[in-house]
């Protein structure tokens, strides 16, 4: 039985046990249907070009919500849950309450559960689930949309802040079986709110598994985020993540991808800004070594004059590894003084290693500024013959330069914990 | 200061083009359409061997195969291909051994374009053969070449007198497998050139091809190959012009090089094809296949092309840098006004040891226009010490067009040292603001910035065409170039 079959005799079993939410069932009945007419991304799509989803298609991942006690123990063990945070977990895309835990909240701040957001919030829910991330010609993000489980709803009112950050963790649990796990996020922030979110991506069991997520953002005028994605799944992981940011005039907004682990990962990250002077940074690393396969997918469309944004990522690649990035800039019509800069350097440590990049601009305006570069080298020698004529082994000083090199990103973290898990990947991979 | 600039993009708007006559001549043609006859049609007027039938044959039903691409970033209806006369010659077909006997009628629209050939035989010492639709005119010098045991002929010439090498690298670069509009092209192509340098000549002087499409209706589809013995040096010229016509027609050239040990090969462009009116109406579709390959150790080959004019420009000159320490490069400027629409770039394929390769395009466009740049560099696996830079640049006058960047780099050597740099930008203000200063009029200014922008490439291009290159620039951005 093929991915897609067992996906369609999911989505029989879903419909027979839909509740009452017509709009929802609706929204997910059409996703569904576009997702059939489809059918999986080839190496034939241009978006898909250097990535293959042969390995999962031809693999029985079962749909699942299953809650394991031993995922939710891992949860819990997480460096990152001694941070003084809102934590939210979620094992197979099913919400935790137990492993949970909520400071107190500014008045009407919801941070709750999706499943729980949409019976008890449904005017927040129904303005703004499925409003970003498109399903036409989506195969991914109809898949999800058609059979999610469920995920964080952060909804931040106007003029109101989330003090402590929110902390997301999707754990995929695969012990019993090979899993599938479709988790979904949505972020709403009103005019002149601030939060911060971070997305914490783990896996558990022998058993491969792939999770498949959507992201939504919103942010309305002159709204703040600071949003991080920390991807450690492991070696038999496969993820899908795909994030769609909106954003009105004002918005300030800063996105860091980590990519520490897992098997095979595929990030798209799309920003549309609708109003002026929006401010979008995105930045990003990627480790890879063994066969790790890690592609990184952005796409900044200045829709509107006097935007900025600024994109870096940056790479770490060693053993049979292969890491592809495609960055695209669509400066729409009459999106005047946009500037806009993109920037991709990637570090080759070995010779099997693999890198295709194709950092991409699209420019129908004439008064912009729009640069973008890549490189790919290799540890400067003449760097490592100074820092070993001074007593420096070898390793430390490539350790030494490596940690150089991801600094850029680092600096972007505002969140230390997150920066030492990330210095302690680069230790322990090299 | 807007207001000016509006005033002097309207003026560029509305330029016209100026090499946009017909030449009244008796033609041969074949029937409009494609098929088997005409493919035997079109080898039996050029007398050939059996051998070169079977690969148009062979190529023939290999396009039969395919669907025609539909990747690139831009529009255009669909070509119909029984719609095309795929041959079409001068009547007057006898032997020509000198200038003296070509059609005078043919002369004159030579000395029209700028390239008199007699003068041009006199003065500057440029070995030029012309080929007027689908077949090569004239090749004047070919004496001289001959001395140094130079070929350079007509490609139908070559397939007669040179069986052996024709056979052995036509088709070696570019294969009729290769894309759709070479198979189309090694089904029917009609004529070209063919240059031969022999082991360790330096050619005495550029030679220069001038391709012309005059004839209604017709396609062009000329094949050109150079071959470069070792240790061998040779630079290439090749310009087009086109009458104004309102339909659009198809040039679908192709074009290969072959770079043996230490040779170098220069191929420079100069393409001023029919760019249609500005309401987009008629032009030509330049959708060229341009491959070379440095086959031999320390082999050299260089590109440098100026794409001004077609409606549609959709060609990458590319590199195979098969040798060790073999070198590629591609300086490039494509200008688009109007509505016209180029999506071009190049492809450095590295596969020996300490290969080089070096990408400079400038892309400017004007009007209603896009211009893309598309480039791919590839590192193999077993190209050690592979070094690659890259720089695009697009210049954007006016707030109706577009420049579009797509560069592909797929790197799996780790000893590759790979760099891309892109930026965009419009003529600033202050940049003219500065010039106005000093008393130099907006329109001085643009042009001087335009030429600063395109500098690097221009200088790259041998003399003759250099100073042709920078007119050219002139007429497609008159008014606003100098």
């Amino acid at each position: 039985m093929s991915l897609q079959e067992i996906i369609k005799d999911d989505f029989i079993a879903y419909q027979q046990q839909a509740d009452g939410n017509q709009s929802f069932t609706n929204i997910r009945k059409q996703a569904f249907h576009e997702f059939e007419r489809l059918g999986f991304p080839t190496t034939k799509h241009e978006e898909w070009k250097y990535t293959s989803l042969k390995s999962i298609i031809e693999q029985p991942f079962r749909n699942s919500c299953e809650i394991n006690a031993d995922a939710v123990a891992m949860a819990v063990h997480s460096p990152l849950m001694n941070i003084d945070a809102h934590h939210l977990v979620f094992v197979n895309g099913s919400f935790i309450a137990e492993a949970s835990s909520l400071k107190p909240l500014a008045a009407n701040v919801i941070v709750k559960n999706l499943a729980t957001a949409r019976t008890e919030h449904p005017e927040q829910f129904d303005a703004h689930f499925g409003k970003y991330a498109k399903v036409e010609g989506a195969a991914m993000n109809a898949l999800n949309t058609a059979l999610l489980c469920d995920g964080a709803f952060i909804y931040v009112p106007a003029k109101t802040q989330i003090e402590k950050p929110v902390i997301i963790y999707h754990i995929t649990d695969s012990t019993q079986f090979q899993t599938l796990s479709q988790p979904r996020n949505l972020i709403v922030l009103e005019k002149q709110a601030s939060a911060q979110v971070v997305e914490v991506y783990l896996s558990l069991g022998a058993n491969p598994s792939f999770t498949n997520v959507v992201n939504e953002v919103y942010a309305d005028e002159s709204a703040q985020l600071e949003h991080y994605k920390i991807q450690q799944q492991e070696n038999d992981a496969f993820q899908n993540n795909f994030t769609q940011v909106f954003q009105e005039a004002n918005t300030n907004i800063n996105q860091v991808t980590l990519t520490l682990d897992g098997n095979w990962t595929r990030n798209n990250l799309h920003f549309y800004m609708n109003g002026e002077n929006c401010n979008t940074l995105l930045y990003g690393l990627y480790l890879t070594d063994g066969h790790q396969f890690v592609d990184n997918h952005t796409r900044v469309d200045h829709a509107m004059p006097n935007c900025y944004s600024d994109e870096k990522y940056k790479g770490i690649l060693k053993d049979k590894s292969t890491a592809v990035f495609n960055g695209k800039i669509m400066v729409h019509l009459d999106a005047q003084k946009t500037n806009a800069y993109q920037r991709n350097q990637n570090i080759l440590l070995s010779d099997e290693a693999t890198i295709n990049t194709k950092p991409q601009l699209e420019i129908f305006a004439d008064d912009v500024k729009c640069t973008h570069g890549a490189t790919i080298g290799q540890l400067d020698k003449e760097a490592m013959f100074y820092l070993q004529s001074r007593g420096i082994t070898e390793a430390n000083a490539t350790k030494m330069l490596l940690n150089a090199f991801a600094d850029d990103i680092a600096e972007r973290i505002k969140i230390p914990e997150l920066v030492a898990i990330m210095e302690e990947k680069i230790e322990q991979k090299i | 200061m807007m207001k000016e600039e509006t005033d002097i993009i309207d003026q560029v708007v509305s330029q016209e083009y100026k090499y946009g006559f017909t030449t009244d001549i008796e033609m041969e043609t074949a029937p409009k359409g494609l098929n088997e006859d005409i493919v035997r049609f079109i080898s039996a007027k050029k007398n050939e061997p059996e051998w070169m039938l079977e690969y148009r044959l062979k190529a023939y039903k290999y396009w039969l195969t395919l669907e025609s691409p539909k990747w690139q970033n831009f529009d255009y209806p669909p070509v119909n291909y029984q719609d095309i006369i795929y041959y079409a010659a001068p009547k007057e077909k006898k032997k020509l051994s000198s200038l003296d006997e070509v059609d005078p009628e043919l002369l004159k629209t030579f000395e029209k374009l700028g390239i008199s050939l007699d003068e041009q035989k006199r003065l500057t010492g440029v070995a030029v053969d012309a080929v007027f639709d689908s077949v090569s005119i004239a090749t004047t010098f070919k004496e001289q070449l001959k001395e140094k045991g130079i070929i350079f002929c007509a490609m139908s010439e070559a397939v007669q007198e040179h069986p052996e090498l024709v056979k052995k690298y036509l088709g070696s670069v570019v294969p009729h497998t290769d894309n759709y509009f070479a198979a189309l092209n090694a089904a029917v192509f009609s004529d070209g050139s063919f240059v031969y340098i022999p082991k360790g000549v330096r050619c005495p002087m550029e030679l220069s091809t001038y391709f012309r499409i005059n004839a209604e209706n017709t396609g062009q589809f000329e094949r050109t190959l150079i071959v470069a013995d070792e240790g061998s040096y040779v630079s290439y010229l090749e310009g087009c012009t086109a009458p104004m016509r309102d339909e659009n027609q198809l040039h679908a050239a192709v074009v290969e090089l072959v770079a043996l040990d230490r040779a170098e090969i220069k191929y420079s462009t100069v393409q001023n094809w029919y760019p249609g009116d500005k309401e987009g109406k008629g032009g030509i579709y330049n959708f060229v296949t341009k491959r070379g390959i440095c086959l031999g150790d320390y082999s050299k080959i260089s590109w440098t092309q100026v794409e001004t004019g077609s409606a549609i420009t959709w060609k990458y000159p590319s590199c195979i840098l098969k040798g060790d320490y073999s070198v590629g490069e591609f300086f490039s400027v494509a200008v688009t006004n109007n509505k016209q629409q180029a999506d071009t770039g190049t492809k450095m394929i590295h596969i020996g040891k300490h290969s080089k390769s070096r990408i400079v395009s400038k892309g400017i466009s004007a009007g209603k226009s896009h211009n893309t740049y598309r480039g791919l560099v590839k590192v193999n696996k077993k190209a050690d010490s592979a070094r690659n830079y890259t720089q695009c640049d697009s210049m954007l006058i006016g707030d109706r067009c577009g420049a579009h960047t797509f560069p592909y780099i797929e790197i799996n050597n780790k000893s590759a040292m790979v760099e891309h740099e892109a930026s965009t930008s419009k003529i600033g203000e202050d940049q003219i603001f500065y010039c106005n200063q000093r008393g130099i009029g907006t329109e001085e200014a643009i042009s001087l910035i335009v030429n600063g922008f395109c500098r690097e490439v221009l200088n790259q291009l041998p003399m003759e065409f250099a100073v042709e290159a920078q007119k050219l620039l002139a007429v497609s951005l008159e008014g606003s170039v100098g």
